[in-house]
């Protein structure tokens, strides 16, 4: 029998077996491999062994028999190859995934992950996906993100540009997180707005998907009688998959999956394997939530013990305060009260005694020289309530008022008049109250001689950023610069324009509380006064 | 002629004040402390009160206190060597608050505005 496949030949040459192509040159001289290989397929080999079966042969039907269960075999054999493939393939993805997931516990990174696992080709290959999560306190299950192209042209461009760039799954999920994650939410922004839904309602196909822990694939959703017509005109497609998202038996929220683009069938082993995937999302989910609020409760503490800790300096202050107060206590009662007496008395006599009395002379110089004395003794006890500063919420309206009201007699007895004008709404401002009120007092009735005409004091409060200016006009003093930078030296002679002391004692206490104190002498108009208090306890630093 | 009860731990200050205040028509009382003052309060009826804050071991706030209780119509100026209890909450309490000095031009300021103010309150029933 002439036979036309070559299989009872051991060496044949290029150009004898139809199945034999460049790169297959080992089965030229390879007998069996050939015909396990090539033959069996070969159509030749098929007419020559229905030929045989043709022959009267014993053994002809039987080897028939025998081929018909090899190739049956063979065929088996590859679809489990394959299907072994696609596990190994799932297997490394979700090894992956599992390994990104885990090292992760920042919530837009899980979700970028999850979603760009979903999506992409190297992962489940769906168009596009939606999250859903459950927001426990609000009672509702809302959309929170998405993925995926709106259109097939968008479909394109994006598929393209992956298939252009080999990226593993983190560097996608980075890329997705880096790049896309704000523009995704905005392009699907109509979308996720609508998606909310009450977790109370178990009509809803998400909440029943959520109850029931188990994906769902939903076919024909334009008329399928547990899908709300208006839940499926909003998702636009009539097939999707629902995937809830439980973790320690919580939901914590769910996927909505479909192929909008493709409309690839979803598939059961599609479910199956998302459903594998969904249980680490979902954990990684709420690890990384817990671990957000766990951070929300960690920078609680941290502020608490910063608190406690402002807390313990202040108590150190305040025993500082005590000490620095029993001292200057002691020294007023020492020096202001021996003083008092001296200066009386000495008034007392000088009212009494004639002015032709060779003795007057002195008593008016112990009168002045005890005057001298009281205002130094003032300026150091001032001097040293400035040193500890205690600093809290105060009304800027109130802190001016008060001033004004507490010098009025004074501004009033020199020939003065004030007035004070404010922004409305004006911010509370943190300042030690006692301090800026004496500062205030201070200011407005400040003793540099006056030489102008006009004798108005203007006070203004307005917002300036993160602090309220206070600034006082004063039209009647007429120094230079030099003159008013000199007085703001602490305890310097400044003589000619009067004491002065009080206005460097200002600065000072001012200046430890960071609040800037400008005095400006504009010639001819006087002197302006600027305070700028701060609204914020960091303001001060 | 108004009465006054000037409390000060200080004999020179007592004496101080009843030379001065007696020269501006005033009768005067003194009291060393918050037993004696409270002794002559119950002896006497005061137009006003002068309380020193610092009375040795006493303190003249709580003496402060105990008249706003008990003679909320007797007005009280606190004269002390310290400037900042003029800040302080519990010293509100006083009509009036001078800090010390030889020359008692503020205090005597003082003593007529707030024996005024009582006046015009009487006046006007209150």
């Amino acid at each position: 029998m002439d036979w036309e496949c070559c299989w009872d030949r051991d060496v044949i040459v290029m150009g004898d077996c139809p199945n034999i192509h460049e790169g297959d040159e080992d089965l030229l001289t390879s007998k069996r491999r050939r015909i396990l290989e090539k033959c069996s397929e070969c159509e030749n080999f098929k007419r020559d062994l229905e030929r045989f079966s043709d022959s009267s042969h014993p053994l002809a039907p039987v080897f028939y028999l025998v081929h018909s269960e090899y190739q049956r075999q063979k065929t088996q054999i590859q679809s489990l190859v394959s299907f072994l493939d696609n596990k190994t393939l799932e297997i490394r993805f979700m090894h992956e995934l599992g390994f990104v997931l885990q090292s992760s516990v920042d919530l837009e990174e899980v979700l970028s992950v999850a979603l760009t696992a979903i999506t992409a080709g190297k992962g489940f290959g769906m168009n596009r996906a939606f999250l859903l999560l459950a927001d426990r306190e609000a009672g509702m299950l809302k959309g929170y993100l998405a993925i995926g192209p709106r259109n097939l042209e968008e479909a394109s461009h994006t598929w393209n540009e992956i298939l252009g760039n080999d990226m593993d799954l983190k560097t996608l999920a980075m890329n997705f997180r880096q790049n896309k994650l704000s523009s995704e939410r905005a392009k699907f922004h109509d979308i996720l707005e609508q998606l909310t839904i009450p977790l109370s309602s178990h009509d809803h196909i998400t909440i029943k998907a959520l109850d029931s822990k188990h994906p769902m694939l939903i076919e024909d959703a334009f008329h399928h009688p547990e899908v709300n017509p208006n839940f499926a005109a909003l998702l636009g497609v009539d097939t999707f998959l629902l995937m809830p998202l439980i973790s320690r038996n919580r939901r914590v929220g769910l996927i909505i999956a479909d192929n909008c683009i493709t409309h690839r069938r979803i598939t059961d082993e599609d479910m199956h394997s998302l459903e594998t995937f969904s249980f680490p999302v979902a954990f990684a989910m709420e690890r990384a939530s817990l671990y957000d609020k766990l951070q929300i409760e960690l920078n609680r503490v941290t502020e608490a013990g910063k608190k406690l800790k402002e807390q313990q300096e202040l108590i150190v202050r305040m025993e500082n305060m005590a000490l620095v107060g029993r001292i200057t206590s002691s020294i007023a009662h020492s020096v202001r009260n021996p003083l008092m007496i001296i200066g009386g008395f000495a008034r007392s006599m000088l009212k009494n005694t004639p002015s032709s009395d060779p003795k007057r002379d002195f008593i008016e110089s112990i009168v002045a020289e005890t005057h001298q004395l009281e205002g130094v003794l003032d300026e150091i006890l001032n001097y040293s309530d400035s040193l500890y500063p205690t600093r809290d919420f105060w009304d800027v309206g109130q802190l001016v008022e008060s001033a004004l009201r507490d010098t009025a007699e004074v501004l009033m007895t020199r020939g003065y008049a004030s007035g004070y004008s404010s922004e409305n709404d004006l911010p509370a401002v943190y300042i030690d109250f006692k301090q800026i009120s004496y500062c205030l007092r201070t200011v407005l009735q400040s003793d540099i001689n006056g030489m102008g005409d006009d004798r108005t004091i203007a006070v203004r409060s307005y917002r300036d950023e993160n602090a309220v200016v206070i600034r006082i006009e004063d039209r009647s003093r007429n120094v230079t610069q030099a003159e008013l930078d000199h007085i703001l030296v602490p305890f310097s002679e400044t003589r000619d324009l009067g004491a002065g002391l009080g206005l460097a004692l200002c600065k000072t206490m001012m200046e430890k509380q960071g609040i800037p104190f400008v005095a400006l002498a504009v010639p001819e108009s006087g002197i302006i006064y600027t305070i700028k208090l701060p609204t914020h306890k960091e303001e001060q630093q | 002629m108004s009465k006054l009860l000037v409390v000060d731990d200080e004999a020179n200050i007592r004496l101080l004040y009843s030379e001065e205040l007696a020269d501006e028509g005033y009768e005067v009382v003194t009291a060393a402390n918050i037993a004696e003052a409270t002794e002559k309060l119950q002896l006497n009826t005061f137009d006003l009160a002068v309380l020193d804050i610092k009375l040795k071991n006493e303190s003249g706030i709580e003496l402060l206190q105990q008249l706003v209780k008990e003679r909320h119509d007797m007005p009280v100026i606190l004269c002390s060597a310290f400037s900042c209890y003029k800040d302080d909450f519990s010293a509100w309490l006083a009509d009036g608050y001078v800090v010390k000095s030889g020359d008692l031009t503020e205090l005597k300021h003082e003593i007529a505005r707030v024996l005024a103010k009582k006046a015009q309150k009487v006046k006007a029933g209150l």
